[in-house]
């Protein structure tokens, strides 16, 4: 039976042999069907995540620029909104001053129709107050002539009364208006 | 407890490779390192393979979830892979020669990286405990073992020896094919400016050519020691930890001693475990990171600028190395 030396420094060259024979067939076994395997699985995960973050990065440029044209708009229509809203205030404002002027001139009118219709009314109770004058003073005058009057004279007496009346009148101007 | 006592003669009887049952191969010991070689060759091709799976890119009807690698076995491998290749050898080897070397390198990483691992679970004293328990008696400081698998497979010079005499056939492999053997022998005399330079300069080329021919054999001949050197003071030490308690009772102290250096190098030896399974790893990139940045030593000289950074941080790791 061999017994193997107990030097920790002997050469055996069995075991060089079969380790460099062992290690050969051992890496060539993992350089063929090992190592190929796991770097293509890492270089192919690489790609991926560069792939990733190459289209994450693209996405985030078409986002930003969505962002600020959407930001333009945004602004364009608070711009319009503030334009609307000045344009509707002057317009209000316009027709604000359009309507008080119409009712003013409204009420100017009516006021000056009112002042028609007063002098019209003061003229014909003016001239029904001289009637009634004029048929009382002739009644007046008929009891203190003592004599019957007859309706002829009596038209006559009221056109000259009538007549002497309008002249007082005239040549007092507007006398009741002014009394009124 | 016979197979605890056991272990209280010699801690290099643990570390020290040995035969498997007294089966030999070409009048040659057959050795446990042989076998726990080719273990680890097969468990990390299956785990690897299982993990390649699991990271590679899965069929279109799984949308987005085919990128995201299945399981955290293959999320650890997918960072050592990813830190490795974009943090360490891009920056010292360039792109070209990282796309080249990448498989042998990584591989390179995580052979030694299972090796060094393995070493660090008790298999061999588990299968003699085992065999202690049916009745039969071994005593693995003298050799004597029933394992069949297991042990430190780095802690041999031969091992290392054989992945180092790989990784010097790679690089110079690289010189050649890179340089042709004209720019390999320049590169030997110290460079092309150095030979078509001043005549003056030629009374150095000798003195470089001898320095660098040396340096050809002595940079595979340093990963390996290193990397022998580590593992076997690392189990050296964890191993003279748990040795104190069996200590303790050979020398007849009573049972609160025996339990308070039982407990106090039980600790010990778990925290110096964690520092190992730190050092496993460190070594192991450490083989491979050295490797990358020969290999790049071996590139065109603009090239070599193109690293230079690189190869400063590979000189940080050696120094690194050198303070381990």
């Amino acid at each position: 039976m061999l017994i193997a030396s107990t030097d920790p420094l002997a050469f055996n060259l069995l075991p060089f042999i079969t380790t460099i024979v062992v290690f050969s067939v051992v890496a060539i076994a993992l350089g063929v069907f090992v190592w190929p395997k796991i770097l293509k699985g890492l270089d192919d995960r690489n790609a991926k995540i560069l792939h990733e973050i190459e289209s994450a990065e693209a996405a985030r440029a078409v986002a930003a620029a969505k962002q600020k044209e959407f930001e333009q708009k945004l602004a364009e229509a608070l711009e319009q909104a503030a334009q609307m809203i000045r344009e509707a205030k002057s317009e209000a404002v316009r027709m604000g001053d359009e309507i008080r002027a119409k009712s003013e001139a409204d009420l100017a009118e009516r006021a000056r129709r009112a002042g028609e219709e007063i002098e019209n009314a003061r003229r014909a109770a003016i001239a029904e107050l001289e009637s009634h004058a004029a048929t009382l003073a002739v009644s007046i005058a008929g009891r203190i002539l003592k004599r019957e009057i007859n309706p002829a004279d009596q038209k006559r007496m009221i056109e000259e009364s009538m007549a002497g009346m309008s002249t007082m009148s005239t040549m007092s101007g507007s006398g009741p208006s002014k009394r009124n | 407890m016979s197979v605890f006592l056991a272990s209280e003669s010699d801690p290099i009887g643990h570390i020290v490779d040995k035969g498997v049952l007294g089966f030999s191969l070409f009048d040659q010991p057959v050795m446990l390192s042989m076998i726990t070689l080719i273990g680890c060759a097969i468990v990390l091709y299956l785990l690897m393979h299982k993990a390649a799976k699991s990271i590679a890119t899965g069929p279109v009807e799984m949308g987005n979830r085919r990128f995201i690698p299945i399981g955290s076995f293959a999320a650890l491998v997918e960072v050592v892979v990813v830190y490795l290749r974009n943090e360490m050898l891009i920056p010292v080897m360039g792109e070209r020669l990282t796309k080249r070397y990448l498989s042998f390198l990584l591989s390179l990483f995580f052979f030694i990286l299972a090796l060094n691992i393995v070493g660090l679970i008790p298999f061999v004293d588990i299968q003699d405990a085992i065999y202690g328990l049916m009745g039969k008696k071994f005593d693995i400081a003298e050799h004597e073992t029933s394992a069949i698998f297991g042990g430190a497979a780095t802690a041999s010079i031969s091992v290392t020896g054989g992945l180092a005499l790989v990784s010097f056939i790679v690089i110079q492999f690289q010189g050649f094919r890179e340089l042709g053997v004209k720019g390999w022998l320049e590169h030997l005399c110290g460079g092309h400016e150095l030979v078509h330079g001043s005549i003056f300069l030629w009374l150095v080329v000798p003195i470089i050519f001898v320095v660098e021919f040396f340096g050809l054999f002595v940079k595979p001949a340093a990963l390996a020691i290193r990397l022998f050197a580590n593992m076997v003071a690392g189990h050296t030490l964890l191993i003279t930890l748990t040795m104190f308690g069996a200590m303790a009772i050979k020398a007849g102290l009573g049972i609160f001693a025996v339990g308070g250096i039982t407990i106090v190098s039980g600790i010990g030896a778990i925290l110096i475990t964690f520092l190992e399974v730190f050092v496993a790893v460190l070594q192991s990139f450490i083989f491979m990171f050295l490797t990358a940045v020969f290999i790049s030593l071996m590139a065109h000289e603009e090239e070599e600028g193109h690293s230079e950074h690189g190869t400063h941080q590979g000189h940080d790791a050696s120094v690194t190395t050198a303070a381990h």
